[in-house]
């Protein structure tokens, strides 16, 4: 059988940096083709090249034995090659199906809505995907948005769709549900390539081409692999999935959540009445799926969103109200889920997002002005230290890849914070090597006596790292487990909303 | 078949002086044209242009001294821009700071001399200051768009400002709307006295470099910058946004309101509606044509004071109408624009 599409020594270089140095695989009609390797393997821009955004540099790409010649994702379409970005671009104001049919032939040269639409349905039905069309953007959960990508492609004639890492805003559920839609796909002859970090994606596919420093070290048949493998492959050395936690005395309470009330940006209530507190040398995980308030409660915490109600005790004293630099200067630390959003200024380089919430103090300023030669040298130590791949302290943060990009994060908030830190999702779109290292450094500022309050959606993070666990939902705390004694079924229950699955095991 | 615009990943410098001489050649090209058109000598025109703008010593003192307020309010400009905050008012805090220097002297009188001079320019600033400060107060407690305020603020000045002057600050012995004339003894000193260049010109410059250096300098400046770029995590990380906010309007206003005290001092030497020739918006184009840097605002402000003069310049050797010179000026100004674009994305010519 003829590969759908070929990718031949393909080179793609940023300025000095070489992102896929002779990159080659195939992708077979009907098959999912996974894409591994570590933060800033290259996985993206391989993806990208195929896509037509990018142009490589040298080698050829081949579409269905013709070479393609890409240059634009206008390009690609035509040949049938669809992708569907880990940022949905989407307008939320508007309905699926006029996201679907904007900017496709069906808008040209008179647009036919009916027509269209029937043809969506039959798509949806044929892929079972089943979605109200008229339904605005906004009012569906992230697992539908990402469906209406995928209608899209489908719509646009894609016979290969690029999913770059579609798993990792979606709840188990939904995950579940697209790799439904997946093998629907593929069973019609369609191909899939899939970028994740997941294995549990990663291990669902027919072939996995390994990248490790923009290099292709190997392509593997799925079925003829292990997780452990695969992990070698793409690190170079064995990692430790799992992390080891030593015993450790909790101490005195450092963060006291009382009965804590607040609201999301549009009014709705998000927190509804929160009861939660971190001791000294303890980490706290709290489960959930996203969007159920840890967002909210974060904000809450570091300031940054207005309560409604109930207090935060900060090492005993009164925080509740107080502005985000002074929480901060009282020895708060956060690191965000939405890293670019919430965490960088993407248009500023690696030193100066190291310095921020820093910025006005000794040695990094002095008499109103900055200092560069200390700020430079507090970055290169960083860089040295967290292994921050980056050609140097003045790259700007926005071309660094998700896992350097955390790292800088993590460098600053672990630098500044004295007495708690706040993690969420902290693990999200990172690849194992970057996760155990953060762990590690967790596991160490729990033995230095911080407090540890961590959110996550990977319940095996929570149970290799926390000591207790709460469990989050619809704003409420709604059980809570000593790491020993914590049942995955329970949780997973109580995560999902049913409440009287956990009451019998409570612990204080 | 179709053109369509793709974000650069990264402008080189190398492009960007490529971009810039390519739109220059090009303006001129077009110019040409026009003045061919009209019937003029291209040659002696372009000459005229170029003699009346830096011909000599004189003429370039004149230059500078016709760049001197544009300066100003292209530094008005980039302070407020770099934060994202729209200020379209340099024009009205202009205004207001012309009106709060002038209003002190009328307080002072002459008789201070020299020594009233730093309190005149303190006067400026903080009138213009006050001025914007209002409207970034009005969008950081209120959620007011500053776009709105600080345009609907450009009109209520100038009400005032000619209630003012058929009222209380009017010069009786005059037809027009006009204060009577400042005595020389306050008027700002010249530099050069033969070119008509006063002091405003190295208060100008000396402001450039102030905000070169507070801008990439300082922590403000790195505040100032990282609400304009993220203003979320800026938030997250302590950055009290809305105070920097009302802090880059103020600093932004007592710019313009510089611009305005140097325009009543130094060149009209009274208060009327003349001491601006728009520069208030003159000074958003320069900015966004310097790219927000305040080196290249200095640069870009004397070209344009150049093009005024040398426009007159031409106008005189050639006959040609003066239509003629604005038309050249837009149509420069049109081709740098473009080539500011240009700089930031590329253009894709495709065949489909
Ligand atoms: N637009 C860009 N400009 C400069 N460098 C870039 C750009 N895009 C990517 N890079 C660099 O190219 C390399 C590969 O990045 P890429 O985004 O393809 O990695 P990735 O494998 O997708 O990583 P992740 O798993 O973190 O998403 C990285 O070193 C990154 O910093
Ligand atoms: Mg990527």
């Amino acid at each position: 059988m003829q590969p759908f599409l070929k990718v031949d020594q393909v080179t793609k270089r940023f300025h000095k940096v070489v992102a896929n140095d002779r990159v080659s695989f195939d992708v077979m009609p009907g098959e999912i083709h996974c894409l591994l390797g570590e933060n800033g393997a290259g996985k993206s821009t391989i993806a990208e090249c195929i896509y037509g955004f990018y142009k490589p540099d040298e080698g050829t790409i081949t579409v269905q034995g013709n070479p393609a010649g890409l240059t634009s994702p206008r390009d690609a379409i035509a040949r049938g090659i669809g992708m569907v970005h880990q940022h949905f671009v989407l307008v939320s104001s508007m309905t699926v199906l006029e996201n679907i049919v904007i900017g496709t032939d069906a808008a040209r040269p008179i647009l036919d809505l009916k027509a269209a639409a029937a043809r969506i349905r039959e798509i949806g039905r044929r892929y079972d995907v089943d979605i109200d069309l008229e339904a605005r953007i906004w009012q569906l959960p992230v697992g539908q948005q990402q469906w209406v990508e995928i209608l899209k492609a489908l719509f646009q004639g894609a016979r290969l769709l690029i999913m770059d890492e579609p798993t990792a805003v979606l709840t188990p559920q939904e995950a579940r549900r697209l790799f439904q839609i997946f093998r629907e796909m593929t069973a019609d002859g369609l191909s899939v390539i899939l970028i994740s970090h997941k294995f549990d994606d990663v291990m669902q596919s027919d072939r996995v081409t390994v990248l490790r420093r923009a290099k292709v070290i190997g392509t593997v048949n799925t079925r003829e692999t292990t997780k452990e493998a695969l992990t070698n492959m793409m690190v170079g050395r064995s990692v430790e999935l799992r992390v080891k936690r030593d015993e450790h005395p909790r101490g005195a309470p450092v963060l006291e959540v009382r009965d804590l009330r607040a609201a999301n940006d549009f009014g709705t209530e998000k927190l509804s009445g929160i009861d939660l507190t971190v001791h000294r040398g303890e980490i706290v995980g709290i489960a959930g799926v996203a969007g159920n308030g840890q967002g909210e409660l974060f904000e809450a915490l570091i300031g940054a969103r207005k309560t409604r109600g109930g207090s935060i005790r900060l090492d005993g004293a009164d925080i509740t109200g107080r502005s985000p630099a002074e929480i901060q200067r009282m020895g708060m630390g956060y690191i965000p889920d939405d890293r670019f959003a919430d965490g960088l200024v993407g248009d500023y380089d690696i030193q100066s997002n190291l310095i921020l919430g820093h910025h006005r103090r000794e040695p990094f300023a002095r008499r109103g002005l900055l200092q560069f030669r200390a700020i430079r040298d507090f970055a290169r130590k960083a860089i040295e230290e967290l292994e921050i791949k980056a050609p140097s302290e003045t790259t700007r943060t926005r071309s660094l890849s998700g896992g350097n990009a955390q790292k800088v994060i993590v460098a600053r908030e672990f630098a500044q914070a004295t007495k708690v830190i706040l993690a969420n999702q902290p693990s999200r779109g990172l690849d194992v090597g970057v996760i155990e290292y953060m762990h590690e450094r967790l596991l160490e500022k729990r033995r230095n006596d911080f407090g540890i309050l961590l959110a996550s959606e990977e319940l095996d993070e929570l149970l290799g790292l926390a000591d207790r666990i709460v469990v989050i939902f619809k704003g409420r705390i709604l059980g809570e487990f000593a790491a020993g004694t914590a049942d995955i079924e329970r949780i997973g229950l109580l995560m999902a909303g049913q409440e009287t699955a956990g009451k019998a095991e409570e612990i204080s | 078949m179709g053109l369509r615009l793709e974000p650069r990943l990264a402008p080189s410098a190398r492009w960007q002086a490529v971009s810039v001489a390519v739109a220059l050649l090009a303006a001129l090209a077009v110019s040409a044209l026009l003045l061919e058109s009209a019937g003029t000598d291209v040659g002696v025109a372009f000459a005229a242009i170029l003699d009346g703008a830096f011909g000599g010593l004189r003429t370039t003192a004149k230059t500078l001294a016709k760049a001197t307020p544009m300066i100003l309010t292209g530094l008005a400009i980039t302070v407020a821009f770099r934060a994202k905050v729209w200020n379209i008012g340099a024009e009205g805090q202009l205004f207001a700071g012309a009106m709060a220097s002038y209003w002190l002297y009328t307080l002072t009188g002459p008789a201070l001399g020299m020594a009233l001079l730093p309190l005149l320019f303190a006067a400026g600033f903080v009138g213009g200051g006050l001025y914007g400060g209002l409207a970034g107060w009005l969008r950081s407690a209120f959620r007011v768009n500053e776009v709105l305020t600080t345009v609907m603020l450009n009109y209520v000045i100038l009400y005032l400002l000619s209630f003012l002057l058929v009222g209380p600050w009017r010069d009786q012995s005059s037809f027009y709307q006009q204060s009577e004339r400042i005595d020389r003894a306050a008027w700002l000193p010249d530099l050069w006295a033969p070119g008509k260049l006063h002091l405003g010109f190295l208060v100008a410059i000396l402001a450039a470099v102030a905000i070169h250096v507070v801008m990439n300098r300082s922590w403000f400046g790195y505040e100032v910058k990282a609400v304009g770029l993220n203003a979320r995590a800026a938030r997250f990380k302590g950055i009290n946004v809305e105070r920097t906010a009302v802090a880059v309007m103020v600093l932004s206003g007592g710019l313009a309101g510089l611009a305005g005290m140097i325009q009543v001092f130094g060149v009209n030497h009274r208060l009327e509606s003349d001491i601006s020739l728009g520069f208030g918006f003159t000074g958003i184009i320069i900015a966004v044509l310097a790219m927000l840097r305040p080196g290249w605002v200095v640069f870009v402000a004397i070209l344009f004071g150049g093009f005024e003069n040398g426009g007159i310049k031409m106008q005189v050797a050639t006959g040609a109408p003066s239509a003629i010179v604005s038309a050249i000026e837009a149509i420069t100004l049109l081709f740098f624009l473009t080539a500011a674009a240009l700089t930031r994305f590329r253009i894709v010519w495709r065949s489909t």
